[in-house]
């Protein structure tokens, strides 16, 4: 009895602030800055982003009236958004493919056991760390008319295309200044993830007489499955963000031949000063990156064979 | 995949390497040569690998042209508040929301994961406004604060935050029994321990804010508050065409050093971003 | 150096119990280990003595203090943990004086301190190595270094040598027993290795989901097992169990009519013999010889009696060949019987 008497009273003097209530109080202060944040430059502007959408907001004009799903009208009878969709994806799907084909390939390169691979790794990664605006002035100016990449075709005897100026190579082109600027970070994931499969895992294929090009079909690629599956996706999204290389390289030009959605956004948004059909735009960049993540959480359930 | 390979193997290996190097170099490369080629040699043909005669007065007309030092210190700057600050807010709610028991800690980590499915062009407009409300257009906060506490800040969470899960518990139990509290042990025990995360979150915060590009020129219309990437395409000429030998010296400034700290910490970089993304 | 009591000491997760009301008195100096198969909450009895697991119900107290709400630091142990959770950015000296620095203390008493602690761990060498340059002998010497140094009331071992080779466990096993012999301390040693238990205890712990099957000496617990629980966890190879009645003419197995000490009503019940308390007689029961194991200093058989399959340990060299017929005896002293139901030791 006397005991039991103790330990209460033992409590009663700690009073509320108990070891477990002290380190959750500093749990909230650890994360309130982080919270903070989250809820003013993304919470919110994403409630007001859907909130601008349902309104007529032209900034030059001064005008701004609550119109309804007005802005998702215009959207569909929006001329140039069937266009700017098709080229967003013409443009996220090749630069997709194109960065991951590479990467894969030059990962599996770099994985064989040969001198100088260190700096070969080092030099297919250096435009990651090149600033983007200057790796793609570099080659707006190499992709001129009279620049290097026509000069050097030339001396083969083939005469270049005006590469910027004509919608196919204009297309061809971005993609490739985007694909090569960031190949170094995928490849970098597949080489690691590469290593990552055991040895153990070849060598009893080797015993059991299973020949190389299956061994890639039937060990490596699975082993690396979930690396392509999460690095397309982030691939992909990263596709759909891209805008300095477009604004520089083309404009979105000719016509709207490179004219991507963000680009599209930005152009109504700050071109034009349309900021109710710029949120609009917002909210259709918005599901489609929702529903690509949905999908990838959907396949990773599904053809993901290994994960740990 | 680790084999030996034949030699001849070995030969195609290394040609198909050096071909698709090619693209990868040749850019950069082009780009400081061309950078101290005289004006009237730049489109020359055939193409100079090397320069034929050296001219380096564009580097002293990017200075005429600009306030590129002003410029070059804005971006350097804003990039070292930004990754400074990134490191604290993200060490501290990684640190957390790993390891810290509180109520509705699952719900607010899937709050703030939030921001890692949000690309950031779709909250633009609203804060444009947000911004223009406070004040704060054609200044540099925008370019600090979102970074820092916005949604680029959450995958550096989300990296601190699966360092911190993977360090043994036993040594902040082991802490606590040594007397120390939360704090302390964050600061003498998990923190030091992190160098490699906090590292790989250093270097990618640097590089995202070095190179951003449609924030400064959504925010930023004064040349003296411009940042680097939005100076590089004001190099133009009275018609509006691109002063080419003086565009390229600025981006040689702007991107060479970035590249030499590169090559000197390569090991650092891959291996930190490797092992980052492999986690994200 | 104080007792520590545990006084119906429970822990729940949510709506499950890991711990269900444990009473242990610890006497001052005393070395006890906590001993059970994984998930017994041996462990986890062990870290709500540290303090890094609330308590649910009960009260503990170190030295005549009820220390339920105080902080770890704040009881005045010190803890080894089973991966030594040295400070990795830390070099030995540091790892070692660090919970002094936080408990104040002028820079000379720290450097003593460490130094005689170093000194009794032979860790003078090592002082500046940092962890990762040390063997896993050394790390482990370092993890109780770090827990010396305080001068604690109550050491707490977690596991501590289960990280380590079978040969350097050996080693380690008599190193902290005779630290304990030297500082006296009162001890509180989680393992799952009953061997460990037995060599270095002063007091075993057998712990089972989540209860005391029984706390005693360890030549008690190996003498007698207060149930089969205990009995056949204690002692290795395990004791052997045979499930029958007991009659007055003896206990009846199937197959065999196997000899009890005098005393014991009737009933079903459990007939417990070690190996080791089998003897070649030749009037013995008559067994059958499935598996021969020769150990060079004894003879492990595997072998029937009746229709039971038992285990006997012989110090003689036995050369019989599968399906030869021994003949065996139990020391009728060394023979356990329990209820069947209930458990309960018999005799």
């Amino acid at each position: 009895m006397a005991l039991a008497l103790d330990t209460s009273q033992a409590r009663r003097k700690r009073g509320f602030w108990t070891m477990a209530r002290r380190d959750a109080a500093t749990g909230y202060l650890f994360i309130t800055p982080q919270l903070i944040g989250i809820i003013i430059f993304v919470l919110i502007p994403l409630g007001l982003v859907f909130w601008y959408s349902l309104h007529e907001w032209n900034v030059l004009a001064g005008s701004f009236r609550f119109t309804g799903a007005a802005n998702y009208e215009k959207l569909l009878s929006d001329p140039a958004l069937g266009e700017v969709m098709t080229v967003t994806a013409v443009f996220s799907a090749g630069l997709a493919l194109l960065n991951m084909s590479l990467a894969l390939g030059l990962a599996l390169l770099l994985n064989q056991k040969l001198a100088f691979m260190t700096v070969f790794r080092t030099l297919f990664f250096s435009p990651v760390v090149v600033s983007l605006v200057a790796w793609t002035i570099v080659w707006s100016f190499l992709l001129q008319s009279n620049g290097g990449i026509n000069g050097l075709l030339q001396m083969i005897g083939v005469e270049g295309p005006n590469w910027l100026r004509n919608p196919t190579t204009a297309m061809i082109s971005v993609i490739v200044v985007q694909a090569l600027k960031n190949v170094g970070l995928n490849m970098i994931l597949f080489l690691a993830a590469l290593q990552g499969v055991p040895r153990e895992l070849f060598e009893a294929a080797r015993v059991d007489g299973v020949p190389r090009f299956k061994q890639f079909y039937r060990i490596t690629l699975p082993m690396i499955s979930p690396t392509i599956l999460l690095a397309s996706i982030v691939t992909i999204v990263g596709a759909l963000q891209v805008f300095a290389q477009i604004m520089i390289l083309t404009q979105g030009g000719p016509g709207f031949s490179t004219t991507v959605l963000v680009y599209y956004l930005y152009q109504q948004a700050f071109q034009f000063y349309l900021f109710g059909y710029g949120s609009t735009l917002s909210i259709v960049l918005l599901v489609i990156v929702g529903a690509l993540t949905f999908i990838q959480w959907q396949l990773r359930r599904k053809f993901v064979f290994y994960e740990n | 995949m680790k084999t030996e390979l034949s030699p001849r193997a070995q030969a195609l290996a290394y040609l198909t390497l050096c071909v698709l190097l090619i693209p990868f170099v040749f850019p950069t490369w082009w780009m400081v040569t061309s950078s101290v080629k005289p004006v009237s040699q730049i489109f020359a043909f055939p193409p100079d690998i090397w320069p034929r005669a050296f001219d380096f007065s564009s580097y002293s007309d990017v200075f005429k042209i600009q306030p590129f030092a002003l410029q070059y210190w804005n971006s350097a700057y804003i990039a070292g508040i930004v990754t400074v600050g990134t490191m604290i807010v993200a060490s501290m709610a990684g640190y957390a929301f790993a390891r810290i028991k509180f109520p509705f800690a699952n719900a607010i980590f899937m709050v703030v994961l939030v921001g890692l499915l949000i690309p950031s062009e779709v909250t633009l407009v609203p804060l444009f406004q947000l911004f223009l409300k406070w004040g704060m257009i054609n200044t540099h906060w925008p370019l600090i604060l979102v970074p820092i506490f916005g949604a680029p800040a959450v995958f550096a969470t989300f990296i601190m935050r699966q360092f911190f899960i993977s360090l043994p518990v036993e040594l902040e139990e082991a802490a606590r029994v040594d007397g120390l509290g939360r704090f302390k042990i964050f600061w003498t025990i998990a923190l030091p321990l992190a160098r490699p995360a906090l590292a790989a979150v250093a270097i990618f915060t640097f590089l995202g804010s070095w190179n951003l590009y449609l924030e400064p020129i959504v925010f930023i219309s004064s040349a003296d508050k411009f940042t680097l990437p939005q100076a590089l395409t004001q190099f133009t000429d009275a018609y509006g065409g691109p002063m080419w030998n003086i565009q390229l010296a600025a981006a040689t400034m702007t991107a060479v050093p970035v590249l030499v700290v590169f090559i000197v910490a390569q090991k650092q970089f891959v291996e930190g971003l490797a092992h980052t993304g492999l986690k994200g | 150096m104080a007792p520590v009591t545990l006084k119906s000491v429970k822990k729940s997760y949510g709506v499950s119990d890991v711990v269900h009301g444990i009473d242990i008195d610890i006497a001052d100096g005393e070395f006890v280990v906590l001993v059970g198969p994984s998930g017994c909450g041996k462990s986890t009895l062990l870290r709500m003595i540290a303090g890094l697991e609330t308590i649910t119900g009960g009260e503990i107290s170190i030295g005549g203090r009820v220390v339920n709400e105080l902080e770890p630091k704040d009881r005045d142990i010190a803890m080894v943990f089973q991966n030594y959770a040295l400070y990795p950015h830390m070099t030995v000296a540091r790892n070692m004086a660090f919970s002094l620095e936080h408990r104040g203390g002028s820079k000379a008493e720290i450097a003593e301190r460490v130094s005689w602690a170093a000194d009794i761990l032979g860790l003078k060498p090592l002082l500046e190595r940092f962890p990762r340059q040390l063997s896993g002998g050394q790390r482990q010497r370092v993890a109780m270094g770090r827990a010396i140094v305080r001068n604690p009331q109550v050491f707490l071992f977690d596991e501590p040598l289960s990280n380590l080779d079978a040969k350097l466990r050996v080693v380690m096993r008599g190193e902290i027993k005779g630290l304990h012999q030297r500082l006296g301390v009162t001890t509180v040693y989680v393992t799952h290795d009953q061997v460990e238990a037995m060599t270095m205890a002063d007091k075993i712990v057998v712990m089972n989901a989540g209860r005391v099957e029984q706390f005693g000496a360890p030549l008690d617990l190996y003498d007698r097992p207060a149930n089969p629980f205990v009995a056949g966890f204690i002692g290795s190879p395990a004791m052997n169990f045979i499930e029958g009645q007991l009659t007055p003419e003896g206990f009846a197995a199937r197959g065999v009519m196997l000899p009890v000490p005098p005393g014991p009503a009737t009933g079903d019940a459990l007939y417990g013999i070690r190996p080791e308390h089998f003897e070649l007689v030749s009037d013995g029961l008559p067994a059958t010889v499935l598996l021969v194991e020769p150990m060079g200093s004894e003879t492990q058989v595997t072998m029937t009696i009746g229709e039971h399959q038992v285990i006997g340990v012989f110090r003689e060299r036995l050369r019989a060949q599968p399906g030869a017929t021994i003949h065996v005896a139990p020391q009728l002293n060394a023979v356990h019987l329990f209820d069947a139901a209930s458990g309960k030791r018999l005799n």
